[in-house]
Parts: C-alpha cells; sequence; structure tokens
C-alpha cells in the first residue's frame, strides 16, 4: 500500500443543523445528539477511512456567525482560525437555506476549501422546499451535495467532494459582492493590510478587512497586538465612518445586510418554496403545546407524568431485581460457611452493589424520558414558556436547558452551561445545577421514602424534586444579588421544527447512560463497598472481650446490640465516632452519618454503604427482605431522620464527578466556592428541618 | 413603529435594529436585517418572550428587545390580520 494520505475535516454550521449526525455517520462514532441549538459544547475527533484517505473529523459546536459570542462558539471560531482544517464541510439546514447560507459564506471568505452540506433535506422536501443544488454551487462557488444525516445518503458524495477539492487545490476564488460603496472600502483596507508583509500572511487580507468593518472585537485585538499597526487602524476608522454616513446605519450591521441581500438574490435563483401558506404539522403541534394559557399546564403535566412513569412504572421491575437479590443472598448463605467470606460476599458485594443495582429499570426509564423529550424538540419549548418565569430569578430561558439536562446527571448539564454567552449566567447556572436531582439521587430518594413513608413515597420524592428546585431559583437570586451582580444576557433562541425521534438515537442514548451507571455500580460502587466492608469488619474486638460480651449480656440483650458493640471496635466504628458531632445534630447517628458522606464521593454510595452498614453483623435480618426492612427496624432510623438524609443528599456537594467538570469548567475558586456553599446550606437546612421537626413533632 | 406595537399574527418588514452592539449584530446575522419580512407567531405567558417567523424559522426574543426591532408593514398587507394583542 501505498503511504496514506490524511485530509483532517471541520464539519462547521449553524446550530442544530445536524453535524453531530452527519459526524456519527461519517466515522461509525455516538456523539451524543438532540433536537435543540447547542448539544456539541466541544470538539471532537473521529476517523474514518474512505478510498484509501484518512480522514480525521473533527465535530464543531454550532455557530450562527464567526463573530463568536459565546463559549462554545468561541471552541468553533478558534479552531477554524488557528488550526485550518484541510476542508470545511458547512452542514446546511435545507429547510432553511437563506440564514444557514450566511456562515457558509463567511467560511469562503476565509479562504478554507468550503463544501456545503444540504442535510435534512428529507424534512425540507416533505415541506416543499426545493434546492437545485447545482445551480446554487454554480452561484456560489461551493460545491453542495444533499445529504440526510440520519440515514447517512449522500455521505459518500461528501467525502468524493472533499477528495476532488483538495486535489484540484482550489481555495475558493469567488466571495460575496458587497455593493459598490463597500467594496470601495473593503480595497481600500485590503491594500493596507497587504502592505504589511506580517498580517497578509498570516491572516487572508480580504477576511480581515471586512472582519474589521464588522468592529470584530478578535480582529481589533490582533491589530491592537501589532506595532505596526497605525495605518490600519486609520484605514478601519475612515472606512467605518463613510459607510455608517452612507447607509446610515452601523458599518456592521450594514455587512450582515450585504451578506444577506446577496444571499436572498442566490435563494431566489436557486431555492424553490411550495410551502403553499398552510401551516406544517409542527407549527399546528405549538398551537396547542406553546399556547398561553395551557402550554405551562402543559409543560407541568409531562414533567409529572414522567416523573410518575418511573417511580410507578419502574417499581415492578425493582421489586423483581430486590426479590433477586435477596434470593441469591439466602442461597448463597446456604452454601457459604458462616465467617469472613460469607460476610464479605452477602454483606459487603450483595448488600452493597445489589442494592444500587436494583434501581437500574429506573434509571432506564428516566433517560429513556429525557431523551425523548431533547430529540422531539419541546426542550426547547419549555425554555421558551419557562423563560419569564427564570427571568424573576435572575435566571433566562437558556440556562433552563442545562437544568433539564440536570435531572439526568449533573457532568453533561454543567458542561450545557457553555452556550450560555455571559459569563456570569454561565456562572450562576452552573452553581445550582447541583440541586437538580440527578439520576444517582433518585435511588436514595426511592429508597428511604419507600421504608419510611409507605403510604406517600411518591409524593415525597417528588417534595424533595420540588425542594431541589427551588432552592436553586432561590439560590439563583442570592447570588445574582450579591456576590454575582449584573443583568442577563438577553434570550435570542432558535426553536427547531419537532421532530420524530429515531428509535436507534433514543436507544443508544439509553444504553450509553444505563451503562454508565451499570459501569459505575460495578467498579467505583464495588470497590466503595467492599472499602466499607473491611472497615466494619477489622480490626475484630478481642477474644476476652468477645468472649465477656456472649457472657453477661446474651441473655440480657438481642444480639443486635451485641454486633453494635462489635462494631464499635472496627474503623468504621471509631471513625464513625469521630464524626459522630457533626452529623448527631441532624439525627444521624453514626451509620448514617458515614453513609451521608460517602454520597460525597457518588450519590448511589449512600444506598450502598448502608446496605453494608446495616446487614453486617445483623444476624437476624440477613435473611429478611432488604434494606428497606433492615432500616425500618434500626432504632436509629425514623421518618424524620430520613427525610433529613434526603435533604442532605440533595444539598451537599455533588458527586467527585461532578465537582471535577465544576473545577474543568470554572477553575478552583469557584469550585471551592460552590463546595463550602452547598456544604455549610446542606447542614444548616439539615440541622433546621431535624430540630424543628424533633420539636414539633416528637413522635416521630 | 416596533414589532411590540403589532399584533399577534401580523406581518412585518424590518427596518433597522436599535439595539446594543452585540445583540443588535447578533440578530443581524440571524436575519433581522433591513428588508427582511417576518410574521409574529405568539408570545408565552405574560406576553413574554415572543415567538417570531423570520426566513422560514421560529425564534424566542425577549420583550426588552423586539422593543429595539423597527418595523413597517408590509405595504401587500396593509390590514393585518386581525388577532389578540400579543
Ligand atoms: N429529518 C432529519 N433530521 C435530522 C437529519 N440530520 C439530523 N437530524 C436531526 O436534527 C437534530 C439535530 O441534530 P444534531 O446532529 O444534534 O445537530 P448538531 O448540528 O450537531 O447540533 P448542535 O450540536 O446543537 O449544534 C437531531 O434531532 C437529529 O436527529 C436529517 O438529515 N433529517
Ligand atoms: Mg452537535
Amino acid at each position: 500500500m501505498s503511504t496514506k494520505r490524511t485530509i483532517s475535516i471541520g464539519l462547521a454550521g449553524n446550530p442544530n443543523t445536524g453535524k453531530t449526525t452527519l459526524f456519527n455517520a461519517i466515522t461509525g462514532l455516538h456523539q451524543k445528539t438532540g433536537n435543540y441549538p447547542g448539544v456539541t459544547v466541544e470538539k471532537k475527533e473521529g476517523r474514518r477511512i474512505y478510498s484509501g484517505v484518512e480522514f480525521i473529523v473533527y465535530d464543531l459546536p454550532g455557530t450562527y456567525s464567526l463573530t463568536a459570542y459565546s463559549m462554545d462558539e468561541i471552541v468553533t471560531r478558534d479552531f477554524i482560525l488557528e488550526d485550518k482544517p484541510d476542508v470545511i464541510i458547512d452542514t446546511l439546514d435545507s429547510t432553511n437555506p437563506e440564514r444557514n447560507l450566511y456562515l457558509c459564506l463567511q467560511f469562503q471568505e476565509l479562504g478554507i476549501p468550503v463544501i456545503g452540506a444540504l442535510n435534512i433535506t428529507d424534512q425540507a422536501e416533505k415541506m416543499g422546499i426545493y434546492i437545485d443544488e447545482n445551480r446554487l454551487s454554480g452561484l456560489l462557488g461551493i460545491p453542495m451535495i444533499k445529504t440526510v444525516g440520519a440515514n447517512g445518503s449522500g455521505i459518500e458524495k461528501l467525502l468524493d467532494a472533499v477528495i476532488q477539492i483538495v486535489d484540484s487545490r482550489k481555495t475558493p476564488r469567488r466571495s460575496i459582492f458587497y455593493g459598490n460603496e463597500m467594496e470601495t472600502e473593503v480595497s481600500k483596507l485590503i491594500s493596507v493590510i497587504e502592505s504589511d508583509q506580517i498580517f497578509s500572511k498570516k491572516y487572508p487580507p480580504r477576511w480581515l478587512a471586512i472582519k474589521l468593518l464588522e468592529k470584530d472585537i478578535n480582529a481589533n485585538q490582533k491589530i491592537s497586538a501589532h506595532k505596526e499597526n497605525c495605518a490600519i487602524i486609520k484605514q478601519t476608522r475612515e472606512s467605518i465612518d463613510f459607510i455608517e454616513s452612507h447607509f446610515g446605519a452601523d458599518s456592521e450591521v450594514v455587512v450582515s445586510e450585504q451578506r444577506y441581500a446577496y444571499i436572498h438574490g442566490a435563494a431566489a435563483e436557486s431555492v424553490r418554496k411550495n410551502t403553499g401558506g398552510n401551516i406544517n404539522l409542527s407549527e399546528r403541534a405549538d398551537i396547542i403545546l406553546l399556547n398561553r394559557i395551557i402550554g405551562l399546564p402543559i409543560f407541568l403535566f409531562i414533567l409529572w407524568s414522567i416523573f410518575n412513569l418511573t417511580f410507578k412504572l419502574g417499581e415492578y421491575p425493582m421489586g423483581w431485581l430486590e426479590s433477586f437479590f435477596t434470593t441469591l443472598a439466602s442461597f448463597l448463605s446456604g452454601y457459604l460457611q458462616d465467617g469472613l467470606l460469607k460476610s464479605f460476599v452477602i454483606d459487603g458485594i450483595i448488600g452493597g452493589v445489589g442494592g444500587v443495582f436494583s434501581f437500574v429499570p429506573l434509571i432506564i426509564i428516566l433517560f429513556l424520558c429525557i431523551s425523548i423529550l431533547e430529540d422531539t424538540g419541546y426542550m426547547a419549548r419549555a425554555a421558551f414558556i419557562m423563560d419569564k418565569f427564570l427571568h424573576i430569578f435572575g435566571l433566562h430561558g437558556q440556562s433552563f436547558l442545562p437544568m433539564m439536562v440536570g435531572f439526568g446527571c449533573s457532568v453533561p448539564a454543567i458542561m450545557a452551561a457553555r452556550t450560555l454567552k455571559n459569563p456570569i449566567d454561565r456562572i450562576i447556572t452552573i452553581i445550582v445545577i447541583p440541586f437538580m436531582s440527578c439520576g444517582a439521587k433518585l435511588p436514595v430518594y426511592i429508597l428511604l421514602a419507600g421504608a419510611f413513608f409507605p403510604q406517600n413515597s411518591a409524593n415525597m420524592v417528588m417534595l424533595i424534586y420540588l425542594i431541589g428546585v427551588t432552592m436553586a431559583l432561590l439560590s439563583a437570586i442570592l447570588l445574582r444579588k450579591t456576590i454575582l451582580k449584573g443583568d442577563p444576557a438577553p434570550f435570542v433562541m432558535e426553536l427547531p421544527p419537532y421532530r420524530m425521534p429515531t428509535l436507534r438515537g433514543i436507544l443508544w442514548h439509553v444504553t450509553d447512560k444505563t451503562g454508565c451507571y451499570i459501569k459505575k455500580a460495578g467498579t467505583i460502587l464495588l470497590a466503595a463497598s467492599i472499602l466499607i466492608w473491611a472497615m466494619v469488619s477489622f480490626p475484630k474486638p478481642p477474644e476476652d472481650i468477645v468472649n465477656e460480651i456472649s457472657k453477661t449480656e446474651i441473655r440480657i440483650v438481642d444480639n443486635v446490640a451485641q454486633a453494635e458493640k462489635e462494631l464499635s471496635y472496627s474503623i468504621a466504628g471509631k471513625l464513625g465516632r469521630l464524626i459522630e458531632p457533626a452529623v448527631k445534630p441532624l439525627g444521624f447517628n453514626w451509620k448514617t452519618g458515614i453513609a451521608a458522606i460517602t454520597g460525597l464521593a457518588a450519590k448511589e454510595a449512600v444506598v450502598s454503604t448502608l446496605g453494608v452498614l446495616y446487614k453486617v453483623g445483623n444476624e437476624e435480618n440477613e435473611e429478611s427482605a432488604s434494606l428497606r426492612e433492615a432500616l425500618k427496624n434500626d432504632g436509629g432510623f425514623s421518618p424524620l431522620v430520613a427525610f433529613v438524609l434526603m435533604l442532605f443528599t440533595l444539598i451537599v456537594p455533588p458527586c467527585l464527578a461532578a465537582l471535577s467538570t465544576i473545577k474543568a469548567e470554572l477553575g478552583w475558586k469557584w469550585l471551592g466556592f460552590t463546595t463550602i456553599y452547598l456544604l455549610t446550606l446542606g447542614w444548616i437546612v439539615c440541622f433546621a428541618v431535624y430540630q424543628i421537626g424533633k420539636l414539633s413533632w416528637p413522635g416521630i | 413603529m416596533n414589532i411590540l406595537n403589532l399584533n399577534r399574527g401580523a406581518s412585518f418588514k424590518v427596518k433597522r435594529v436599535t439595539l446594543p452592539r452585540e445583540t443588535g449584530k447578533r440578530l443581524a446575522d440571524m436575519g433581522f436585517t433591513s428588508g427582511t419580512e417576518g410574521v409574529i407567531v405568539r408570545s408565552a405567558l405574560l406576553g413574554d418572550p415572543i415567538q417570531i417567523k423570520i426566513l422560514g424559522y421560529n425564534i424566542s426574543i425577549r420583550k426588552s428587545e423586539a422593543a429595539g426591532i423597527i418595523v413597517e408593514i408590509p405595504p401587500e398587507e396593509k390590514n393585518p390580520p386581525r388577532g389578540e394583542d400579543i
């Protein structure tokens, strides 16, 4: 074989045009897609070998313009300007050619070879929008290929076009004609730029000239960083002044206008719209779903339904899994001899991890619902409905999307906050995301609610979710009024048309998320359970004490108390006593305290630790039903304590994975702030609830 | 006349956008340039934000920004369809 050629491709385009779908189709990977703008927030790399060429493909966040506003858009812009891929594939949404071409023409201006992928052709043709791609391509001087990302059609043509454009070594020659007046100013600027050796080598002069007329901050920074910049700055000012007085508008707006004028011209000749003025299905759905009066109740009903579906439907398979693990435990205990090995297998492994595994069905249902919301396009509607309300609390519609994602898992939610333009909005959103109860907190709530509030368990869990949301809102306004002052950025968001979720997309999403949960249970939580088991089991009390205990007390006290006594010699017991002063005011005994604290590593660890702690040495309960029963029968627990433990799990800092994401996104300072804020708040709230509860209802 | 003066369902033609630089340019990038036509689709509860259809796609903007979008009524529609106030 000959030496392999490689071609790097940047997949860019407007948000929500199917870049990631195309990326997945080209590379065979499974990056996350969803029907709302801003799903991809960081650059992702993939490879594909085709026709003897290795393609290195980069999936980029969507952007409306190369004048970047938000963090995710800056990623795209920097990649294209600094890393210069060999070719850009601009993914265009064919249902909306004009706005999509606006960005495409800016790529052309950059002088990097561009190919347009006219994606979502299927939907466009259903809507009666036909694009003559040869005509369009002839008009703009950009190859245009029709594609359907969902079924991969057009992908090979696209790659052929990439090879062809690289082989022909053609950098785009044509570019937009901005009208006589502007072109004169552009030429003047170009000649000044070209007389500067350094600049004209580094950046395409025509592109730089236009960016200067657009008052682009980044371009201006480049100029001011350069020493001999007087001539360029002077010419820029003169040209802008001329344009503004001639057109009577800001020059950056004039640039946009001329671009759109050029596009409207090209579209008039190559796009045929046969929409017939009738409202399409998506718009008809919105008449109901976005209705002023019933829109909000519908949204709340959808949330309530998701919640109930997860809880009520999930209960059955969860019960089966629970009894499976109980049966397994009693089956094994029949075979294993009393002693360390038996305790290790039954208390350490099954007691700890089995409890967490039982929740897999719930997790599947929860993620199924979330991904249906994401893929249909309803998420963006919910942001529209909720914007005004969130605004009152200093958040806005765009914060809403990451917060909803937070009901699944905080890690992607924190990253999704990159779509917020204003850094203050972004920091506030990230700090409050942990209040959105993630999928890992759900098992803790369900275990405790099921054990102590059997009549109202669903309502109890719902209450905790609502408390979380309320705290998120109150914290947001508190932060906005104190340390993070400033107005939220304007809320400008595209509402994509509804789309039928693909079965493949949903299944992939759910298996991915569930796989993560199972993997965590099988690794981190297993390790944690074993560690806790070892801490509970060692060291054993000295022989003479054991004898003494059994001699003097066995008749008087039941063997639960004996186990307690033995436990107090173990590492866990000693550690427990160490932390007891901190958790006692919250109503936790040392065992519950340890469980609550392991939740800092991973929220499900609360369940697995309780599983180990409340089963070890508890001979009587070994064959009895579940952890639920074990907790109910324990003197250290009461409905009030259970409620406080749920609150504690809700509020105190999220798991390590989420914390390290906060560190990566915002740095040490905000990580430290978030951790201290959540710890303090969690402790105070739990303290207050427990103490008030104890005084008001001494019985519980 | 700006967008807030129009009724739900009314068509408009953009004249210019008078908003702070960043937002103004963003709206221009998204198609709010002079001569472009659009329709007011609806508003959310309490009248804010507003959904507008422009260049064949739907966009949500707040009242505070909508007030800066100066428009006129396109000639063929001197009698805008009667709708509720937005
Ligand atoms: N009908 C149809 N839908 C498509 C097509 N390609 C993508 N989609 C859908 O369009 C939506 C957006 O796709 P993504 O691949 O996430 O879009 P993106 O451009 O990566 O979006 P961002 O990362 O948010 O910028 C998803 O719901 C896809 O299922 C297509 O060719 N036809
Ligand atoms: Mg994407």
